[in-house]
């Protein structure tokens, strides 16, 4: 009996305090830097991508923990608070979710040694703390927003891309009527509709003047022009899946490649995965014509930066961890980064080697936007994106442009600042 | 082990002798005890006692992300009421939680007891049924919400699809995307899952009832609705008494079923938004840097909330037990 109850006890002990070790992450003289990410599809392409550091850092190793994207969110705070074992670069959300790590002093600041003169400043914002200005990561990817659609249903059908708001009306009512859902999206996922906004209204709203005014506190969303742009995207509703508010993110990618819609307005990340699941899909990009209104007259195409890769403040190998995100500002992390996974990499000077990034990319470039709702209104409670997805699906309820525009100024105003005011 | 009372007339020594002897027994049962409940205490201390403790500690700061700041009072409760769009969230939630107890009492409940009646009745076919009723317990709710987000599917789902088939497809809805049907749907659905337990908590009682009752009140003259009226339901009060604090817990503190069907913001336009919802958001999924601050506030309020309810209800429950006998 005696000996049952000291088991009990020892294990009891041994759970207790098994719950708060750390754990070691050097051995035999090789240093082990622990990289937290939430794309546990990309282990095998950053093991590649990975190798070539090791084999210039002889005594480092790359270790890539992945963690469920559904709960990396979760995860990281933890992480970052353990004093010690905790991971030592983390891959952070741009703009504004970085803010509160940045201010609770959990990551470390690289300026002045991680090299990016020759970064674009926009780029650079992403991981940027808003309050010092300091850069706290090195942004990997860049994604841009346009419609795909699908080659073989434009050919069968004897349609070309769209250059012209008429000409896209036009096409949406022919695939109508052959029976094909024009435009795959979700209304159920209010960033879906946020994405769809940026697509549709961009131009209607007047893309970066308007958002450079409303920062300035020279605008704000119950302008006309704005609303009229939440109008271009909620009069799409005939084009869009029948019952469309009940239609799930996944529901809509599902139909695109299905072959069951002919268009998906959608970033640039979904070509890989969208590929993947139906090699036979042919995919072409084309930007959303300027809407009727529009005060600007040509095409654009947003685009934003996806995250970047940050140093844990507490890590225990800071200077092995700094000399990895310095190598992930060059043009062999950059170029290794878009050939494996197939994506726009950060870095400037890379072109991606998909000719149909390499496209989004130059266009990007030559009539590019910002994504305003996440890059500038990106950094409260409520996130902008949220709260104009949600006035959008009000609008595919039957809420009025106008009404809807005041419901997102005022989750806006709840938390901005204008900078001009 | 109980105690040998200690005879009187017995010599000194071999009195100290059997107290020495009756302190060691005494010790090592305290040691047989300590072994029992110790596993069970150090885990409950570890995951309900010290976050119960810390998130009542976490409220009571503000917090720069993950960097605790200053004693921040009652503020971050403050916060809660008056900071939109908190402010419009925490009621919209609370009545959400609501509408799901009250929805869930009267279908889930009703249906529990109503199966558990019938199929006390019934002679053939009651283990199968039985077992097919708590069949849905076994899935996860993450699972069963995922399933059910695919059967109401606008486009691919099976029951718009059957509505169609059977010519009903008049009656074909958007389940999940119609503001006014996302919640009596997610009801619905979590009713499905969980109406196997009030089932067989009520089966169980049922069966304690002596048959004699029924006898005496059929010899009375009592038709089979006025027996269940007057003899029956009565003798299942203490049993609904657990079935609704349990109902309540348990919808107060749902997440997971929504999560699964609905996102986490309670899509479309937070219409199915509910505090387990708004406090994993606010907490994981929220820009302001005092977000522990704000979410341990709100976990704060949902326990006492919570807490308080089932003690008051179970007072409650008790005192109505009492007048029955």
């Amino acid at each position: 009996m005696r000996k049952f109850c000291m088991v009990i006890t020892a294990l009891s002990v041994v759970a207790a305090a098994s719950a708060c070790a750390p754990n070691t992450s050097s051995s035999g003289g090789k240093i082990t830097l622990t990289v937290l990410s939430w794309r546990p599809e990309d282990t095998a392409g950053y093991k590649t991508i990975f190798a070539p550091f090791e084999k210039s850092h002889p005594k480092v190793k790359v270790n890539f923990k992945p963690i469920k994207n559904t709960e990396y969110l979760t995860v990281l705070p933890t992480e970052l608070q353990k004093s010690s074992g905790g991971p030592d670069v983390v891959q952070l959300k741009p703009y504004g979710p970085i803010q509160s790590l940045i201010s609770g002093g959990n990551l470390a600041p690289l300026d002045g040694q991680v090299d990016v003169s020759k970064w674009d400043p926009n780029v650079l914002q992403a991981a940027k703390g808003k309050q010092d200005g300091k850069l706290y990561g090195v942004p990997y990817a860049l994604q841009t927003l346009q419609v795909l659609y699908n080659k073989k249903i434009f050919a069968a059908q004897g349609l070309q891309p769209p250059t012209t708001w008429a000409d896209f009306m036009a096409a949406c009512d022919k695939l109508k009527k052959a029976g094909i859902t024009p435009l795959a999206t979700s209304g159920l996922q209010p960033w879906v509709l946020a994405i769809d906004h940026q697509i549709f209204g961009a131009t209607r709203y007047g893309g970066d003047d308007f958002a450079k005014a409303a920062v300035a506190g020279k605008k704000n969303f119950t302008d006309p022009d704005y609303t009229a742009s939440l109008d271009v995207t909620a009069k799409l509703k005939p084009y869009y899946p029948d019952k469309v508010t009940a239609f799930d993110y996944p529901d809509a990618q599902t139909l695109f490649t299905s072959g069951k819609a002919a268009m998906y307005p959608g970033g640039s990340y979904e070509v890989g995965p969208f590929t993947k699941t139906n090699p036979d899909l042919q995919i072409g990009f084309f930007d959303a014509p300027p809407a009727p209104g529009a005060k600007i007259d040509h095409a654009l195409t947003s685009g934003y930066v996806d995250g970047s890769y940050g140093v844990n403040a507490n890590s225990e190998h800071k200077p092995e961890a700094i000399e990895l995100a310095k190598w992930m500002a060059t043009p062999e992390f950059g170029q290794l980064y878009a050939n494996t996974l197939k994506q726009i990499s950060a870095v400037p000077g890379i072109t991606p080697g998909d000719p149909l990034l390499a496209q989004s990319l130059q266009n990007y470039k030559t009539h590019g936007a910002t994504y305003m709702m996440v890059v500038d209104f990106g950094y409260g409670n409520p996130l902008g994106r949220d709260q104009e997805g949600g006035a959008l699906q009000k609008m595919l309820g039957g809420t009025s442009a106008a009404d809807a525009g005041k419901l997102v100024q005022k989750g806006i105003s709840a938390w901005f600042k204008p900078s001009g005011g | 082990m109980t105690e040998p009372a200690v005879e009187p007339g017995g010599g000194e020594t071999r009195r100290r002798v059997r107290r020495g002897a009756g302190r060691r027994r005494a010790r090592r049962r305290f040691a047989v005890v300590l072994t029992f409940v110790l596993p069970a205490l150090v885990l409950y201390t570890m995951f309900i006692v010290y976050p119960l403790i810390s998130s009542l500690q976490y409220s009571l700061f503000s917090w720069d992300g993950l960097r605790q700041g200053d004693f921040a009072g009652l503020s971050n409760f403050v916060d809660l009421f008056t900071k939109y769009p908190l402010s419009e969230r925490i009621p919209r939630a609370l009545a959400h939680n609501l509408i799901f107890f009250a929805g869930t009492m009267v279908i889930q409940t009703t249906a529990g007891l109503l199966f558990a009646v019938l199929l006390h009745r019934s002679r053939r076919g009651k283990r199968f049924l039985q077992t097919a009723y708590i069949l849905p317990h076994l899935v996860s709710p993450i699972v069963a919400g995922y399933l059910w987000s695919m059967m109401l599917n606008p486009q691919f789902g099976a029951v718009n699809a059957a509505l169609k088939g059977v010519g009903l497809g008049a009656l074909a809805q958007p389940w999940r995307g119609d503001p006014h049907l996302a919640l009596p749907v997610a009801i619905l659905v979590n009713s499905w899952q969980w109406v196997g337990f009030p089932m067989l908590l009520f089966a169980a009682a049922l069966a304690g009832i002596p048959e004699e009752y029924h006898e005496a009140a059929r010899v009375d003259g009592a038709s089979a609705w006025q027996t269940f009226r007057r003899v029956t339901f009565p003798l299942l009060t203490p049993v609904l008494g657990i079935v609704t604090v349990l109902t309540f817990i348990g919808n107060f503190n749902i997440l997971d079923l929504i999560y699964a069907m609905q996102g986490s913001q309670g899509n479309p336009t937070f219409s199915t938004d509910v505090l387990g919802l708004l406090f994993y958001r606010t907490a994981f999924d929220n820009p302001d840097p005092n977000a522990i601050g704000q979410s341990s506030a709100l976990a704060v309020l949902m326990f006492v909330l919570i807490f308080g309810v089932s003690i008051g209800a179970t007072r409650f429950f008790r005192r109505m037990e009492a007048r029955l006998k």
